[in-house]
């Protein structure tokens, strides 16, 4: 008698503190994924920002007043294919109450998955991407409702570039432009709206030239803008850390000698002051987020309160490798450690929105992010900016000052990008 | 006219570097008949033994260490095994290699701080780093080639299928996946007379690609050494039965394709920056050596300049008519007109076996 009420008190005990149970608490589940290996090369500084930023997020941060968010973090290794096929194994693995977000990074994985996120799952879904044909006037909030991205669409980049040289061109006649970009659906998106706007405030586009990451030179391609005597040439769809880039640089500094070189956000960073050093002075470019780390990285001004924010919490959650730098191992490029940062910052901001004003669900959290007017902790320096076109609408122009030093026994570049206007809405841009 | 010439002119210069790559292809080919698909890989690596070099960058002792031991390993077992030098002689020397191998990657030779002049330190960290890139490639023979002697060529041009994606990983292992700026600053030689323009950088790879070519072929028929490798490549078994070293012929072939990959390689890295991900230029021989013919020296330098002009042709002439990357598919498009004409390349040996 005595062994049997033992034994069903116990099978009572399993079932009540061990067994599945309906009264558990609802978990926070989201996923981020970045390039962190493939062909753009070795970048852990995503993966080191954003767990950073996930595990404040969850500490200091305070989590989702209070709750603590489950995340997962995958490396796509730049292959759409990757990034799709993990997003649907975590569909499948999570319900959909408990998985309320979910984060990518390039064009190629959103376009396969438009109808996976939009229509079937209904998931809010925050990318890298700044295509123009998913966040411009074609697409949008209306075309794609649960796509967010994190910043202003390629599009708006090459158009304010184009506004930039109608407000500085000093030479008599028209400005003369040359677009240079890459044969990928990253290179060739923005760049026929650029080119549009171009012709819309009378420029003469004279060169639309498609230079692949492959090229060994870019001497045919420099003669060419040369023979039409280009005075502006737009570099669109590289990385900055790239070689060709380095070769396009180092090539058009000697042949378009006097040329204005232009690019979007991707080439407006620290790299190229590495990689093609006095090649990349002089050059003007926009960017979606602001400068953040000069070279050395010691001389990296503060002004921003985002830069600061960002550059002292490396520190003080990853000193060897904010310490390394460049070295094996290092922080190479703080904008990667940022972007997987900013990625924390907005899961939580959108998340805790949406738990405080409407619910913590998917249509919640859209709400939230539908509604949100923030100012990224200082981001755009005191700017606040809404979600409601469903991208970072802000954009900055900035132009390069590189000088080659001796240090030790080395030639090294020094140098950063100086913002050469204010902070720039799209959302409110009278084009 | 002048476009025309400015457009040829710039195709000879880049073709040169290609012939270059050709004929590293063609040399091995003629020794082993096997394909060597790593070109890409021993362009990197080349590249950047000489970067190491002339710029004094060094890497960890934790990674500095494999490499010295093998080193160690690779020059012990090859005196003794090839060289038949007693294994109290072998050591000590397998020991300086491997000491050597460790001190320069972990604390650099220290050129930069040596030797003011950078074409002087050119002068010194070239035939230095095509040292290190030659006993590369010897190691690559010796540890996978060297055991399939005998057997099918196929097999050892899928063993350097494989080879590719293990030393393109051993690269990424030790430098990392970014760029690495790469400014030779060599004598200025640009050539401006109106519209008229050729860089100094082309026109430096060029005359060094050049010279390199011009040398292995003073090597292969002006020397003996030369004359085993042709011995050699004509037929191994009367080779060896003439009392040549046909394994040592191999390894000796292999460093030398090595060695000029590593030219081209740094050439290319002088045009832009130095990067593991820039090993696809090793895929520009492919057409270079079909269109010369496999097992030709000759053909190996028409064909890359063949090529070098095709794409300078296709992106002066073609791409701006609205075909853009045709630049790209142009070389093998050409490949295809020629197979077509001549299945065996333009200067390749015809053939002709008895069934």
């Amino acid at each position: 008698m005595k062994r049997r009420t033992i034994f069903i008190t116990f099978v009572i005990l399993v079932f009540v503190f061990g067994g599945p149970s309906s009264t558990a608490a609802k978990e926070i589940k989201v996923l981020s994924q970045f390039p962190m290996s493939g062909p753009v090369g070795s970048l852990p500084e995503f993966g080191w920002g954003y767990i950073d930023g996930m595990n404040w997020v969850n500490g200091e941060g305070g989590g989702v007043n209070g709750k603590k968010i489950t995340w997962y973090l995958e490396d796509f290794r730049y292959n759409p294919t990757v990034e799709v096929a993990n997003f649907n194994k975590y569909t499948a693995e999570h319900r959909k109450d408990e998985f309320l977000m979910a984060t990518g990074y390039i064009t190629g994985g959103l376009k396969p998955l438009i109808e996976k996120v939009n229509v079937e799952e209904k998931i809010p879904w925050l990318d890298g991407s700044y295509s123009t044909e998913i966040f411009g006037e074609d697409g949008g909030p209306s075309k794609y409702p649960y796509y967010y991205s994190l910043g202003a669409t390629y599009g708006n980049q090459i158009k304010v570039l184009m506004k930039w040289i109608k407000e500085n061109h000093k030479a008599e006649g028209k400005p003369r432009v040359g677009f240079v970009y890459s044969p990928t659906a990253w290179g060739k998106d923005g760049t026929p709206e650029g080119i549009a706007y171009a012709k819309q405030l009378g420029f003469d586009v004279v060169a639309e030239i498609e230079y692949p990451y492959t090229a060994t030179t870019a001497t045919n391609e420099c003669m060419q803008l040369r023979k039409v005597k280009a005075q502006y040439v737009v570099y669109h769809g590289y990385s900055g850390a790239g070689a060709y880039t380095a070769i396009f640089f180092k090539t058009a500094k000697k042949i378009l000698k006097g040329v204005q070189l232009m690019g979007t956000h991707y080439t407006t960073g620290r790299f190229p002051i590495l990689v093609a050093q006095e090649a990349f002075d002089g050059y003007v470019g926009v960017a979606t987020r602001p400068f953040n780390d000069a070279v050395p990285r010691s001389k990296t001004t503060m002004d921003n309160a985002f830069v600061k924010f960002a550059h002292d919490f490396a520190k003080k959650y990853r000193p060897a490798e904010y310490e390394k730098g460049l070295k094996a191992g290092g922080i190479k490029d703080m904008f990667l450690y940022e972007e997987g940062l900013t990625y924390a910052l907005m899961i939580q901001k959108a998340l805790t929105e949406a738990d405080n004003k409407y619910e913590l669900t998917r249509e919640g959290v859209k709400k939230a992010l539908d509604n949100m007017v923030w100012d990224f902790k200082g981001m755009f320096d005191g700017k606040a900016f809404a979600y409601k076109s469903h991208t970072i609408p802000m954009l900055r122009m900035f132009k390069a000052h590189v000088k080659m030093v001796k240090m030790g026994d080395k030639m090294v570049p020094t140098g950063g990008l100086t913002p050469i206007g204010d902070w720039i809405n799209t959302d409110e841009i009278q084009w | 006219m002048i476009d025309l010439l400015q457009t040829l002119g710039s195709g000879v210069l880049v073709g040169l570097v290609y012939a270059l790559l050709g004929l590293c292809i063609v040399i091995i080919f003629k020794a082993s008949e096997a394909f060597n698909f790593a070109i890409g890989e021993f362009l990197i690596i080349g590249s950047f033994l000489f970067y190491i070099l002339f710029f004094n960058e060094t890497i960890p002792w934790q990674k500095a260490l494999p490499l010295g031991l093998l080193m160690f390993v690779f020059f012990s077992f090859v005196l003794v095994y090839d060289k038949n030098l007693r294994l109290r002689m072998a050591l000590p020397l397998g020991l300086t290699a491997g000491a050597l191998t460790f001190f320069i990657f972990y604390s650099g030779l220290k050129l930069p701080s040596l030797i003011n002049s950078p074409i002087l330190r050119f002068v010194v960290a070239l035939p230095l780093g095509l040292l290190a890139a030659g006993v590369v490639g010897a190691v690559v023979e010796r540890l996978t080639i060297k055991p399939l002697l005998g057997r099918s060529p196929i097999s050892m041009t899928i063993v350097t299928l494989g080879l590719a994606f293990f030393l393109r990983a051993c690269a990424q292992l030790i430098w990392g996946s970014h760029s690495y700026s790469f400014f030779l600053d060599l004598p200025d030689i640009t050539l401006e007379m109106g519209t008229f323009l050729f860089l100094s950088d082309p026109i430096w790879a060029g005359i060094l690609s050049l010279l390199t070519f011009g040398l292995v072929i003073f090597f292969l028929f002006r020397t003996r050494w030369g004359l085993a490798i042709r011995a050699t490549s004509e037929d191994q078994a009367k080779a060896m039965a003439f009392g040549i070293n046909a394994r040592f012929v191999l390894l000796m072939v292999w460093a030398i394709s090595a060695l000029c990959i590593a030219i081209a390689g740094i050439m290319i890295s002088n045009f832009g920056a130095l990067s593991v991900g820039m090993g696809f230029v090793g895929l520009r021989a492919i057409p270079v050596v079909l269109i010369g013919g496999m097992d030709s020296i000759g053909g190996a330098l028409i064909g890359g300049i063949l090529v070098g002009i095709c794409e300078a042709l296709a992106g002066t002439y073609i791409e701006p008519l609205g075909l853009v990357g045709f630049k790209e598919v142009a070389p093998y498009l050409l490949l295809l007109i020629v197979l077509f004409i001549r299945p065996y390349g333009l200067f390749g040996t015809v053939r002709i076996e008895r069934v």
